[in-house]
């Protein structure tokens, strides 16, 4: 992903402005931001986006610790909830969109990941839908995502920079649809597939 | 002391002068502010072939109660031209005294969902009436619920054209929840009965506080909304009426999530506001302005059903 930073700044930009438009749905939606490498990097942490005043920027790192971004998650999303509900909002459950080009490190991740996805351990179990680019295995996206349907990865030898355009687009979509369904008796997540993605157990 | 009034309640000294030029635009009829508004905008027209009123409210007395109803749409509905899906009936039954009610949210994933409401209010009254007209010992909810449920497929069954529409395609096209039953005078005092489908829900509102009647969605306990609601036309394995006693000091609310969202466990400012204003049952328009209040994030259609008792012939404040 290396020389692909300016198409992630430019979808999450696209992101934002896209919400920001929908003022009713952005109402709704609180966003966090984090990148991970060796580490975990947080670029927007539980921001309501009409109140955003700059958009944050996207950094290309080394290595890709699938570890410390589910280690992270672990300890981020209940305080997240809990401070929701402090503040008297009701809570709908988490969605995680999680975006790789690589494979994880080490095999370190499944424990906190199995810890995070599991409902009767982390009561505010997040949804995870995993996109994967480049290097990464289509196994390892299903294993990453919490239903066989929230996991993609993209076409092989597809542009890289491309992929992540329409990474962002389905993001986009995503939200703003799973947000209009949270006024409705059957609030819902929806998950739009991306243009250039195949569902990671097609592949496998 | 001086008893404070409603904010319907004005006196002549409030009158305002129709001539003068500087009358706000809005009036007395500026949405009620509980906590941050929703923005203000101008709300679309509904897109739909048939008419479909943004507001429709009541407002009648019978000798044992006071009856309020307002169904209002949604601000998110108003934003992005949808219609109202939400949808309440109320009717006096003579023989018993009684009030029937029935209240349904169509759901909006469902590709008529305003006509599924209308047509599960509609169905859910007719058969209790039909009940209730036998005079039998106790409504059979069992049926009324199957009546309804019936209905809804007959109606897919034109729409789409086909003889016997499958369960999925009623729900692709009618999914709405339901709560039907009816008040009514006994020697006791008053008894409420009612039947359940999906999340619309019921309140007994007494001394400030509210008793959910119905299962409600709002359970402290859990860390995150639940959102698994099984509409109409599918039935529940095992129909779970409920009857309980009106207070006569307190008054019945029967709600679709619009509201019972944004009143919660009824102890924030929503609950707070609405305690305060349904002391006594307000005139028709007050409680459907009221039911409109503006609040951010709480943007889905609302629909409440008010039962006061009263004693015959007692007049009641407004």
């Amino acid at each position: 992903m290396q020389n692909h930073e300016s198409e992630l700044n430019n979808g999450l930009s696209a992101l934002i402005e896209t919400l920001r438009a929908e003022p009713m749905i952005a109402a709704k939606v609180r966003l966090s931001v984090l990148g991970f490498s060796d580490k975990v990097a947080v670029r927007l942490a539980l921001a309501d986006l009409r109140g955003l005043e700059m958009v944050p920027r996207l950094q290309i790192r080394g290595s890709t610790n699938y570890r410390a971004a589910f280690d992270d998650l672990l300890r981020r999303i209940p305080g997240d909830v809990f401070a929701l509900k402090r503040d008297g909002y009701s809570v709908h459950r988490p969605a995680v969109f999680f975006l790789s080009d690589g494979q994880p490190d080490d095999a370190r991740w499944r424990n906190p990941h199995r810890r995070l996805t599991d409902r009767a351990a982390t009561a505010v179990a997040p949804n995870v839908i995993a996109f994967g680019i480049g290097a990464v295995k289509a196994q390892t996206i299903l294993e990453v995502a919490t239903q066989t349907h929230f996991a993609f990865v993209s076409i092989p030898g597809a542009d890289i920079g491309m992929a992540i355009a329409r990474f962002f687009v389905a993001l986009t979509a995503s939200v703003i649809q799973s947000g209009q369904s949270l006024n409705s008796s059957s609030p819902e997540l929806v998950v739009e597939h991306p243009e250039g993605f195949r569902l990671a157990i097609d592949v496998v | 002391m001086k008893e404070r009034r409603q904010f319907w309640q004005r006196t002549q000294d409030d009158e305002p002068d129709h001539d003068r030029a500087d009358l706000p635009a809005h009036g007395h009829w500026a949405p009620l502010v509980v906590g941050e508004p929703i923005f203000e905008f101008e709300p679309r027209p509904p897109d739909v072939s048939s008419y479909r009123p943004d507001t429709v409210y009541d407002d009648w007395s019978c000798d044992n109660f006071a009856v309020r109803m307002a169904c209002v749409r949604g601000y998110a509905h108003r934003y992005r031209g949808i219609p109202r899906q939400d949808e309440a009936e109320v009717a006096f039954h003579p023989q018993s005294g009684a009030v029937m009610f029935a209240v349904a949210d169509g759901v909006s994933s469902a590709r008529q969902a305003h006509i599924g409401a209308t047509i599960a209010c509609r169905s859910a009254m007719y058969a209790l009436r039909h009940q209730m007209n036998a005079a039998r010992d106790a409504v059979n909810w069992a049926k009324v619920l199957d009546d309804t449920a019936r209905s809804l497929t007959s109606r897919a069954a034109d729409t789409l054209r086909q003889d016997a529409p499958a369960q999925e395609a009623v729900l692709d096209l009618f999914a709405t929840t339901l709560v039907a039953g009816y008040v009514a005078p006994a020697r006791g005092g008053p008894v409420a009965s009612m039947v359940q489908v999906g999340d619309t829900s019921a309140w007994i509102l007494r001394h400030g506080r509210y008793r959910s009647v119905l299962t409600d969605k709002h359970d402290q306990r859990q860390q995150v909304v639940s959102s698994a609601v099984t509409p109409l036309p599918v039935l529940p394995d095992r129909v779970m009426p409920v009857t309980i006693g009106l207070p006569s000091d307190a008054v019945l609310l029967v709600g679709t999530d619009g509201f019972g969202d944004a009143l919660g466990d009824g102890d924030g400012q929503v609950g707070r506001l609405f305690a305060t204003c349904l002391r006594t049952p307000p005139p028709g328009r007050a409680f459907a302005h009221l039911l409109d209040f503006s609040r951010e994030t709480f943007d889905d259609d609302r629909t409440l059903v008010g039962v006061w008792p009263r004693e015959t012939g007692q007049e009641m404040p407004r």
